[in-house]
This record gives structure tokens, C-alpha cells and sequence, in this order.
């Protein structure tokens, strides 16, 4: 049987690509792509404790689905945001975000 | 062999990770993000979490993709290689990331948490069912309530104003 910390260590990789794309995208759509990375790093790491610990009621994986639900959601407003500004501004870089600066 | 099958999974899943952050082409990223997060399906079902595998290739590469390649599609043009991807701290942010990393892996490593081996019993999907609809009941219904508010505030925030 794979070591938990195999599971923890993968999950950290994960997360920290996503790290990287958050500090690095130009690209507002990339940056959501890589918000999503961090949220799947979270779930691996629940559900593979969950199986570890083998919790009476499943309490990893029903977070793991709970995270999934939220993720879904983010990504959707998100994405509407993108669109939105988009319409305004004709671009979907961060850089040219700077409507509430003055 | 299973093991095995856990190492080809893992590397696969690192891969197209750092594939969708790091190509050039918008549409590509995403193509990418849609298999790594197969990836991890097939990880939840190496886990014994059959029911968690199917919800995410449902909602993620069926429902979230989806939208990803609508955006993709509504506001970038698609194969314009010349636009610069990342900002100017692009090798701040890998150091950050590559410190982060050996940061957690020094944390991990030092655990004995780490070294846990035996698998406990996998939770099959009648308990899992159970406890969703009757200890988790609240925290169930709560996600209900988000989801339409997500729902309620793309369509605000989608609609063009006249």
C-alpha cells in the first residue's frame, strides 16, 4: 500500500503549480484554471485521508463533494465576471483590471 | 501493481498540471486542465471513492470544461500566440511556488502521519447517503442555497444592460 505522505506530497504539488499560476497569469481565464488546480489539490488530500482513517460516515468525502459544489460556483461567477469586464473593457488580462484605481 | 498504478497516475496528473499553466495557447490550458482533472477522477477511484470519481468528470470536465471553453470562446482570440501570457513576475512567482513546496515537504516529511500505511474500511455509498441527508443535512442544504445564488447572480451579472 502507497504511504499516505505519497498522497499529501502530490496534493502539494498540485497546489503549488497553482500557486504559481495565480501569481504569474496575465490571463484572468488561466487564473481561474489554476484556482481550480488548488481546489482539486484540497480534494485529493481529503479523500485520500478519508480512506486512510476510514471515517464512519464518509466526513472526507462528503467534504471532498461539498468542495466540488463550491468550486462550481466560484468558477461560474467567475467566469460571468471575465465575461462582463470583457464587454466593458475589451480585454481579459489583469493588467488592464484597474477600474477601481484612480 | 497497484502501486504502479498509483506512480503512472500521479506522474500523469503532475504533468498536465504544469501543462495548464505553463502553454501559451488559452484553449490548450484548458484542454490540459480537462485531463489532469480526469486524472484525479481515476485518483478518487484508485481511493475507493467511485461515487466523488463520477461526480467530478460530471461536474468538472462535463459542467465546469464546458463553461471554461464558452469563456475561452466569448472574449479571446483563439491561437493569437503573440500576446505575452505571464506578467513580469514570473520567476518571483516560481520561486515562491518552489519554496512553498520544499517549505510543506519538510512539514510533511517530518510527520509520522506520513508514514500511515494501513488502509482503513472504505466508506461505501449507502453510509455515504445516509450521512449527507442526516448529520450533514444543514451544511447539504446550505450548498442548495449557493448554488442558486450562483446561479441567480451569473445570470445578473451575464445579461446585457440595454
Amino acid at each position: 500500500m502507497i504511504p499516505l505522505g505519497h498522497f499529501v506530497i502530490l496534493s502539494m504539488f498540485i497546489f503549488c503549480i497553482g500557486v504559481f499560476g495565480v501569481l504569474t497569469q496575465r490571463n484572468a481565464i488561466r487564473f481561474l484554471i489554476s484556482v481550480e488546480l488548488i481546489l482539486n489539490a484540497a480534494n485529493i488530500n481529503l479523500v485520500a485521508f478519508n480512506k486512510y482513517y476510514g471515517s464512519p460516515d464518509g466526513l472526507g468525502q462528503i467534504f471532498a463533494l461539498f468542495v466540488i459544489a463550491i468550486a462550481a460556483a466560484a468558477s461560474v461567477v467567475g467566469l460571468v465576471l471575465v465575461i462582463a469586464i470583457y464587454r466593458l473593457r475589451k480585454s481579459v488580462f489583469i493588467d488592464d483590471f484597474n477600474l477601481l484605481k484612480w | 501493481m497497484s502501486e504502479f498504478a498509483f506512480y503512472f497516475i500521479a506522474s500523469c496528473l503532475c504533468i498536465t498540471a504544469v501543462l495548464s499553466v505553463t502553454v501559451k495557447d488559452v484553449f490548450h490550458s484548458s484542454v490540459w486542465l480537462a485531463l489532469s482533472l480526469l486524472f484525479v477522477a481515476c485518483l478518487y477511484f484508485y481511493l475507493d471513492a467511485g461515487f466523488l470519481g463520477v461526480i467530478q468528470v460530471l461536474v468538472y470536465v462535463g459542467g465546469i470544461m464546458t463553461l471554461f471553453v464558452f469563456a475561452i470562446m466569448l472574449t479571446s482570440k483563439i491561437g493569437d500566440h503573440s500576446i505575452r501570457q505571464v506578467n513580469h513576475q514570473f520567476w518571483g512567482g516560481l520561486m515562491v511556488a518552489i519554496a512553498l513546496f520544499i517549505v510543506l515537504v519538510q512539514v510533511v516529511g517530518g510527520n509520522p502521519l506520513a508514514r500511515l500505511h494501513a488502509a482503513g474500511s472504505s466508506t461505501d455509498l449507502k453510509t455515504l447517503g445516509t450521512s449527507l441527508v442526516t448529520t450533514y443535512a444543514l451544511p447539504f442544504e446550505y450548498i442548495s442555497l449557493l448554488l442558486l445564488a450562483a446561479l441567480v447572480g451569473a445570470i445578473v451579472l451575464g445579461k446585457v444592460k440595454k
